[in-house]
């Protein structure tokens, strides 16, 4: 091993060091000139423009092709195109799911798909297998039925998990009040998704993977006569349609600030999301400067601006962040964090005040260049990926840029100076003009009125759509639960009902419960023993993961992690507010508080809203206004700081011994979802109530 | 005949390791120990720099294990030159980044860096290892730090404490016997004085390897290794001059019998003074022993079988082999074979225990290579109503599969596909090229293997595979784990 030691570092002068001051910090030396090499770039006959990035460092090599269609307007049906790119890699019209994933698998390649671009990357050596591949995806996908339902139940659930999530609830309603008829501003929801068929999804793809247009980024181990062959040999036999093109539009421009505001019952903490469109698109010259600025205003670390005010200063929050998002089809800018009630109102106006400042004064030099340096080294170690390499070439041809443009990143940003970054604060921050989206719970809603121009908070929903006042209820509260009880119970008479409820002295439902988390089936039972006796468990695997008990006075509770533990006084004291087969038909006398808030809309049905409180936990019932049938319960959990939500939503009520029940529940539980579908509901069975103790 | 055969085998290396680009690099030592390789790459404008130091807990003693991992934590405290918390916050602010991590073997630190920040990064790395800060205060904070890290990575794990429980009955003479983690009792008894000799007996030169590699200038970075790393004291000087630093006059003289008065506080090696002269020249000739294990040699004799109890849901079963330590030749057919049991989901541990028989969630094999030994791992979780004794029966099936049959000749070429992509991913980054580069020279001798591991693997055949199966599948000698859920 000795004997491989280069003598050259042996026999170097042992230079006298002696007097090295360690206390000296080693100053960096010249920046370094970035080496992006040149990309080659031709087309083909059917349109495809290639850009081929020689680098030969490993032995593999990348494909990405994009499509030159302009990102579209999908209004009822959005989201179709993002089903479309998660089912292109379900199979072709050569081959199954599982034949591609092995013929992909055998060579170590990788193919990825989204809803507008396929790429491939594998061993050179491999390449001509991964296009074939890669090829037959492109052009014969073949969408089968079963996936595409697969992968929209998949979306269900999604939505249902984001619909609880105040992040994307902020976000949904971001993206609408900026991008109004505009791509940006599509959301997704339960109703577009229904729309959605498989036709849609198979035209979107025909129309939308053309060759016309498109971009092949070839980056690697790969020659240019390699690569013309290649691209020749695999590409030259797609055709399609001329690409979609449209002009989107920089976005909705405001005449003073708009508060907007989305309901969050129970919640302690506020989503604030301060935003405002820019006019300004990839590859322009200020979009470097306002990188700068938006790095020292509040793009990331402890040190930024926003941080230190906020969260350093007065400890309004664990974080407050701007970000600055320039695309090809609408750029803006984004400001916010999380803050606790009482103090919304208060981060509100110190966002605003940050970014006015920023556009009253020069920024000072140590943030000036901390920011520069963290975003230099950034920018060079992002070159080692390919992919990085790749993209650049990409957006240079895309968007006209200098064919240098990369090469002289770093140059640039040395060269931004605290006048430029003044400049563009002046150019295109507003602190008078922005869309401040808040996330919240109701009651700090008054305290925001100050930020609106006009004065009149506008109210968004969980996807951003308008949320219709809630109407007042035309009915009391009484007659609420009347109305519910003779539905349920298919009686005429609260008497009548009574009456037949008499006779009903045990209730058993077993529910086969299925969530994308888990991967083997729950099961759930629910058990009701006259008058006020109850009981559930939920199992799976063999094994009992909770269980509970109450028989009125008193219970217990099960849980496979914790053990069992018998119910407190207060929670006694609350289950015995809600006791009965249909607690409705008790709440007059056990001591519920309740109220008619009034009438919401629902998945588009009208239902009457009533809050309840049974002294621990506050929830909400949803009722049809036609039907009467319960739709959703929502219960918010609070645990010190901490605030979980809860929902079912009731569907498909079925008849069992005259009585309706729901047979299908859907639940969302915080970040889980999970689909129920009722297997057996026994009304007068024997009940074995000792299992659930 | 013969020729015939040579030019056959060497047109199959050739043709074998025709995706595996050569790493060129120097590597030198300096007379204070420390071992230099440089790699030069200008693909990207920046570098990495690292330092593998050959300690890891298999160099802890029974009472002070997790010794080396908490001084991957304390070693970025600070140094006489660098202020408390102020190594991530130069990296940070120069555009770089940085980490560390520690095995049973070594600990590892590196950052990676603009390739003009260079200096920056040999000068944060030699102040780590001439004279980083050992004082209660760092050892205080990182003790929490560290603490926090267990609940997280092993306790609040499910199934996480299983190399726990089988390197405890696999090993019990070789200090495999406990992991990295180690234990928080013994973090808490230990005194700063334990601490300090830690850090003089394992951070010193003779045990430390920089590894840089990058957008950089070999002549230039040899004078910067020579300024920062070449000027620290060899043998026991180093800790003279440490203790020069941290010591007071009295302390000092004690220790020493010489009085600090007679050194130079700012040229220290040149201390004009003869008590002085005498002093160093000793010390500079005393080498430091660094205390290393004897390989593993023990056998298992039997078949060891426990219950361990976890805050689990599914009961698990965990099986091990003893392996040979991972430069033995063997090691190459080992790590296919379990890439046939077990690399992705084509392979047949996935098809046959998990998607067709559905007896587990989850099941896989693996090679637990190590310097002085290793441990073939076989485990599952599992499915709703199945006995963990019934998948035993069942990877025992695969094994005697694997011992009795070759294996598919297409299962050999996927295998040797994925080694293949595997490997050429493995040198991608600059950073992965200095950790691969040091640790050959460590653990093999020789960086060089860095540009021969495609051949070594090429060269296993399908009867390799077969017969290392036969050799350390050894049914008879094995430890078998069941995880079972605690009783609540």
């Amino acid at each position: 091993m000795k004997k491989l030691i280069i003598i050259t570092g042996l026999i170097l002068p042992t230079l006298l060091f002696g007097q090295l001051d360690r206390s000296i910090r080693p100053t960096p030396a010249k920046a370094p000139t970035i080496n992006i090499k040149d990309s080659e770039v031709f087309t083909t006959a059917n349109g495809i423009t290639v850009i081929l990035s020689e680098n030969h460092k490993l032995p593999r090599v990348s494909f990405a092709l994009s499509m030159g269609s302009d990102p579209r307007i999908e209004g009822a049906k959005a989201g179709m195109s993002d089903m479309s790119g998660s089912l292109i890699l379900s199979g072709t019209t050569n081959r199954t799911k599982d034949q591609l994933d092995n013929e992909k698998d055998y060579i170590g390649a990788s193919i990825d798909a989204s809803k507008s671009s396929i790429s491939l990357s594998c061993l050179t050596k491999h390449m001509d297998k991964g296009l074939t591949l890669m090829s037959d995806v492109l052009m014969n996908a073949n969408f089968p039925e079963s996936e595409f339902e697969r992968i929209k139940k998949q979306n269900e659930s999604g939505l249902l998990s984001a619909k609880s999530d105040p992040g994307t609830m902020a976000q949904n309603a971001e993206s609408k009040v900026n991008f109004p008829n505009h791509p940006y501003g599509e959301v997704m929801t339960e109703a577009t998704l229904a729309n959605i068929t498989r036709e849609d999804v198979v035209n979107y793809y025909k129309s939308t993977f053309t060759p016309k247009g498109s971009y092949l980024v070839i980056v690697g181990d790969i020659t240019k006569a390699q690569a013309t062959k290649l691209v020749e040999q695999y590409f030259s036999s797609w055709a399609g349609i001329e690409p979609y093109k449209m002009e989107s539009g920089d976005g909705q421009f405001n005449k003073g600030n708009r508060v907007i505001f989305v309901k969050k019952p129970g919640a302690v903490q506020s989503v604030v999301q301060v935003s405002f469109p820019m006019k300004i698109r990839t590859g322009e010259p200020n979009q470097l400067p306002l990188n700068v600025l938006n790095g020292i205003l509040g793009g990331g670390g402890f040190g930024t601006r926003l941080m230190q005010n906020l969260r350093e200063d007065k400890a309004y929050t664990y974080g407050c962040y701007s970000s600055l998002n320039v695309t090809e089809d609408g750029s803006w800018m984004s400001i916010g964090g999380n803050f606790r009630n009482d103090i919304t109102d208060s981060a509100i106006t110190q966002i605003l005040f940050e970014v006015d400042n920023i556009a009253n004064g020069f920024v000072k030099d140590d943030e000036l260049n901390l920011t520069k340096s963290s975003m230099a080294g950034g920018f060079a170690r992002s070159l080692e990926s390919p992919q990085t390499i790749a993209r650049f070439a990409l957006n240079i041809i895309k968007n006209n840029l200098a064919k240098d443009y990369y090469q002289t990143y770093l140059k640039r940003l040395e060269a931004i100076n605290k006048e430029d970054v003044l400049t563009m604060a002046q150019t295109y921050l507003t602190a008078k003009n922005c869309n401040i989206v808040v996330v919240g719970n109701e009651e700090i809603v008054e305290r925001l009125k100050q930020f609106d121009a006009d004065g009149k908070i506008e109210f968004l929903d969980a996807y951003g759509e308008e949320m219709k006042e809630v109407k007042k209820a035309d009915i009391t509260k009484e007659e609420l639960i009347t109305k519910y009880v003779l539905a349920v119970t298919q009686t005429t008479s609260m008497k009548a009902a009574q009456k037949k409820m008499k006779k009903i002295k045990s209730y058993e439902e077993k529910t086969d419960l299925s969530m994308s988390q888990v991967p083997f089936p729950l099961k759930s039972t629910k058990v009701w023993v006259s008058p006020s006796t109850e009981a559930q468990k939920l199992e799976g695997q063999g094994m009992v993961f909770q269980k509970s008990f109450f028989d009125g006075t008193a219970g217990s509770s099960t849980n496979m992690q914790t053990g069992k533990k018998d119910l407190t006084a207060e929670e006694i004291a609350s289950k015995k507010k809600a006791f009965g087969l249909f607690p409705e038909m008790n709440y007059s006398t056990s001591g519920m508080t309740y109220e008619i808030v009034g009438i919401e809309t629902l998945n588009n049905s009208d239902v009457y809203v009533l809050k309840l409180n049974d002294g621990s936990t506050e929830s909400f019932d949803y009722y049809d206004t036609k039907t009467f049938m319960k739709l959703k319960s929502l219960s918010i959990n609070k645990d010190g700081e901490e605030v979980t939500e809860s929902s079912s939503l009731f569907s498909d009520y079925k008849e069992v011994n005259g009585l309706l029940f729901p047979h299908t529940v859907t639940i969302s539980m915080g970040e889980m979802g999970f689909t129920g579908n009722v297997t057996s509901i026994v009304v007068n069975g024997k009940i074995d109530l000792s299992i659930y103790k | 005949m013969k020729k015939i055969i040579v030019t056959g085998i060497l047109a199959f290396v050739a043709l074998a390791t025709q995706a595996q680009k050569k790493i060129e690099y120097v590597e030198y030592d300096l007379p204070n120990g420390i071992h230099v390789i440089i790699h030069e790459e200008h693909a990207t404008p920046i570098v990495a720099v690292s330092i593998l130091y050959h300690v890891g807990s298999k160099n802890e003693i029974a009472e002070r294990t997790g010794f080396a991992h908490f001084f991957e934590h304390l070693l970025f405290e600070g140094s006489a030159n660098i202020g408390r918390g102020e190594y991530s916050e130069l990296v940070e602010k120069n555009g770089g980044t940085l980490n560390a991590n520690t095995s049973q073997d070594r600990t590892y630190y590196y950052e990676i860096l603009p390739s003009n920040q260079l200096e920056l990064g040999l000068w944060l790395e030699s102040e780590r290892l001439l004279h980083a800060k050992v004082d209660n205060t760092g050892i205080e904070t990182q003790r929490s730090v560290v603490k926090e890290e267990k609940r997280q990575r092993v306790d609040n794990q499910p199934y996480a404490s299983f190399i726990t429980e089988m390197f405890k009955r696999m090993f019990t003479v070789h200090p495999y016997n406990w992991v990295p983690i180690g234990s928080m009792e013994h973090l808490d008894a230990a005194q700063e004085e334990d601490y300090v000799n830690f850090y003089k007996t394992f951070y010193v030169p003779s045990n430390a390897t920089l590894s840089i590699a990058g957008d950089l200038n070999v002549d230039e970075t040899k004078k910067w290794i020579e300024k920062y790393f070449a000027s620290m004291p060899k043998g026991q000087a180093i800790n003279l001059l440490r203790d020069f630093e941290n010591l007071s006059d009295d302390d000092f003289f004690k220790r020493y019998s010489v009085a600090k008065s007679k050194f130079d506080a700012k040229d220290f090696m040149n201390s004009k003074s003869p008590e002085a002269k005498r002093l160093i020249g000793m010390y500079s000739n005393k080498a430091i022993e660094i205390p290393r294990p004897q390989k593993d040699s023990e056998k298992l004799t039997g078949i060891i079988k426990d219950v361990v109890y976890d805050n689990i849901q599914l009961p698990a079963i965990f099986m091990g082999y003893k392996f040979p330590a991972q430069t033995h030749p063997d090691t190459y057919a080992l790590e296919m074979m379990n890439e046939v049991l077990s690399g992705g989901t084509s392979s047949r541990i996935n098809k046959t225990i998990v998607e067709k028989k559905e007896m587990a969630t989850f099941a896989f094999s693996f090679n637990y290579g190590l310097e002085d030994a290793g441990v073939g791992i076989m485990a599952a979780i599992a499915a709703q109503g199945i006995n963990l004794d019934d998948i035993q029966k069942e990877f025992d099936l695969q094994i005697e599969m694997m011992k009795n049959e070759l294996i598919s000749q297409e299962e050999f070429e996927k295998v040797r596909n994925q080694f293949e992509n595997n490997l050429v991913s493995s040198n991608s980054s600059i950073a992965g090229v200095a950790e691969n580069l040091a640790d050959n020279h460590v653990y093999y001798g020789s960086a060089s293997r860095v540009n021969n591991q495609l051949e070594n693997y090429m060269k296993v055949t399908r009867e390799d595979i077969q017969r290392v199966a036969k050799l350390y599948f050894t049914q008879d000698a094995r430890v078998i784990l069941h995880y079972l859920p605690k009783e609540k």
